[in-house]
């Protein structure tokens, strides 16, 4: 089964989609379609599902979206922040030789 | 025109706040978990985590105050907390420097068990074939002891380890001659079998611990570990009270492996291992390796069957300490260090960067070298991808800057594996590229698809919520961290 659901490209980036979409591997492809503002979204379903669990698939899709919407949001604040120390990481290991 | 000023009038001026990086994941209905840079957590709900990322939450709001305490947020006030989680991030990141602390040797591949599950052991009386000489224990000890680690254990395996006792003896004698700043440890994993008075007195006098199996109840345990005799249980049983006999009962522990036939009897094993008078037991999945996977045990049961198992396993655990009994379980309570301190435990599963290599390394019978237990298993299948090198033919910094080892460091790393990287419980969590090369083909794997992250999920999850709900379980959670 195939579900059709699209988004306008100034609400939802097509990163943000994708994002949304890879924690729904194990359940649905998707193909992504930009034209215009919009992005058109295509949900193929496994043929083992029913038509309720598809339509609760995509409602799901839906709230990740939102959720990797906020991510992003919290993501671009605090880039130069999370950008923390790991140089200290392998600084006393002896791999590296005296020539 | 009203009188009054409006409530906003008198609340104080509104200043602004900065977010710090954090993470968020569903936890339960309408209950979301926040986690940030060095795993703190706040457990809220939608709309206070909306309002947080959009600036609308109000000082005097006192999810405010303990979002910045938890370093979550900064304002005027706490300048300092970009520093303090800086230090906090950089001790959690500090064993890293100092690595590879346990050394595993396998000292001989001979059993005489023959587990189904079993990844490595060969039923043969051929020494010379199967056992490690003492020209390799000399070149794997020179390595071990070379490791920037203050504290080296020494963990020698098998197949059945103790069929080769004389080297064993060899090589703690030769550790402890040489003139070394380490802390040495010893341990002998060990199933109890072939043990006998005069090898625990040696153990005693070197402070060498035990670290055997037990499955659960006889029936249980005998059907899994299959030897001439048919028992096993009987052996490992007399093998343990004569260990704490002589080295005393904190110098014996105990694993268990979860086959099939242990699902249905959670509370039987734990009770096995009260009987014998263990204050804890590791609700252990079997590992996807070796003649796990040759005797198709490992598909005998999914993440899904094996976590109802450790939920009822773990119910009845809360339920005995509430009743005054101390009892705990090991995974859980690693976990539990992860979340609430700043020091990592250095479980291999549980790390990121992964602990192969970091945190264990092991020595086969023959000379070389695996990145960890479950890398050599995989190689018993024919897969040498987590071969590091050889004792005889490498040196230490070509073994421990190999590509077999630093590639699936690199790439599994789970602060940029896609998912793990957004997830709230990355902190806690591991990354474990064995597994995933063995089951989905590449170091990373695709997490929805994969069973270590539906369980570790349905852990993370089941630990936090049972927190929230019931104030005994956090309390008890928090006495399992000492």
């Amino acid at each position: 089964m195939n579900l059709d659901i699209s988004f306008h490209k100034s609400v939802y980036p097509l990163d943000v989609l994708k994002k949304a979409a890879y924690r729904f591997i194990d359940s649905f492809s998707i193909d992504f379609i930009p034209k215009d503002n919009q992005i058109y979204c295509t949900l193929n379903f496994n043929e083992k599902l029913t038509d309720k669990q598809c339509e609760y698939y995509l409602d799901q899709f839906k709230k990740e979206v939102l959720d990797q919407d906020l991510r992003e949001k919290i993501k671009k604040e605090t880039e130069p922040i999370r950008n923390l120390v790991l140089a200290q990481a392998f600084s006393k290991t002896n791999l590296i030789k005296d020539e | 025109m009203s009188k009054f000023q409006t409530i906003d009038f008198y609340k104080a001026p509104k200043k602004n706040y900065h977010l710090l990086p954090f993470r968020f994941s569903d936890l339960a209905k309408d209950k979301l978990i926040l986690t940030n840079l060095v795993g703190e957590y706040f457990v809220t709900e939608k709309k206070i985590l909306e309002d947080l990322v959009h600036h609308k939450l109000e000082q005097e709001d006192p999810n405010y105050k303990a979002l910045r305490s938890k370093h979550f947020l900064y304002d005027d006030q706490t300048s300092v907390a970009k520093d303090l989680l800086s230090i906090k991030y950089k001790t959690k990141l500090n064993r890293l420097a100092e690595f590879t602390s346990l050394h595993m040797f396998v000292v001989s591949l001979r059993c005489e068990h023959s587990c189904p599950y079993c990844q490595v052991s060969r039923q043969s009386d051929d020494k010379v074939k199967y056992d490690m000489s003492e020209e390799v224990a000399l070149k794997s000890l020179d390595l071990a002891l070379r490791s920037p680690s203050p504290n080296i254990k020494i963990e020698f395996q098998g197949g059945e380890s103790l069929l080769n006792f004389e080297l064993i003896k060899f090589i703690v004698e030769e550790a402890k001659r040489r003139e070394t700043n380490k802390n040495l440890s010893f341990v002998i994993a060990t199933n109890l079998a072939v043990v006998n008075r005069d090898i625990l007195e040696y153990c005693k006098i070197h402070g060498i611990h035990i670290s055997t199996s037990l499955d659960g109840p006889k029936d249980l345990h005998n059907k899994n570990r299959p030897r001439p005799g048919k028992n096993s249980y009987e052996k490992t049983i007399e093998g343990i009270n004569l260990s704490r006999e002589i080295l005393g009962p904190d110098m014996v522990s105990a694993l268990m492996t979860t086959t099939e036939a242990s699902l249905a009897y959670p509370k039987e094993i734990i009770n096995e291992y009260i009987q014998n008078n263990f204050n804890e037991i590791f609700l252990r999945p079997l590992s996807p390796y070796g003649f796990a996977i040759k005797t198709k045990k490992f598909n005998e049961y999914n993440a899904d069957k094996w976590f109802e198992f450790y939920k009822e396993g773990m119910e009845y655990i809360i339920e005995l300490n509430r009743n005054g009994l101390e009892f705990k379980e090991f995974y859980t309570s690693i976990i539990l260090k992860k979340i609430f301190t700043f020091t990592d435990p250095g479980y291999v599963d549980l790390m990121s960067p992964s602990g192969i290599g970091i945190a264990a390394v092991i020595y086969n019978y023959d000379g070389e070298v695996y990145a960890s237990d479950e890398s050599r298993m995989l190689a018993e299948m024919g897969d040498k991808k987590f071969m590091i090198g050889d004792v005889m033919k490498n040196t230490y910094e070509e073994i421990f800057l190999s590509d077999n080892l630093l590639d699936p460091l690199e790439e599994s790393f789970s602060y940029s594996a896609p998912m793990c990287n957004e997830c709230a419980f990355e902190n806690y969590c591991g990354c474990d590229p064995v597994y995933h090369h063995a089951v989905h083909g590449d170091f990373v794997g695709r997490k929805p698809e994969s069973d270590f992250c539906k369980r570790n999920m349905s852990i993370f999850k089941y630990i936090f919520n049972r927190m929230e709900s019931d104030s005994f379980v956090e309390q008890l959670f928090m006495s399992w961290i000492q």
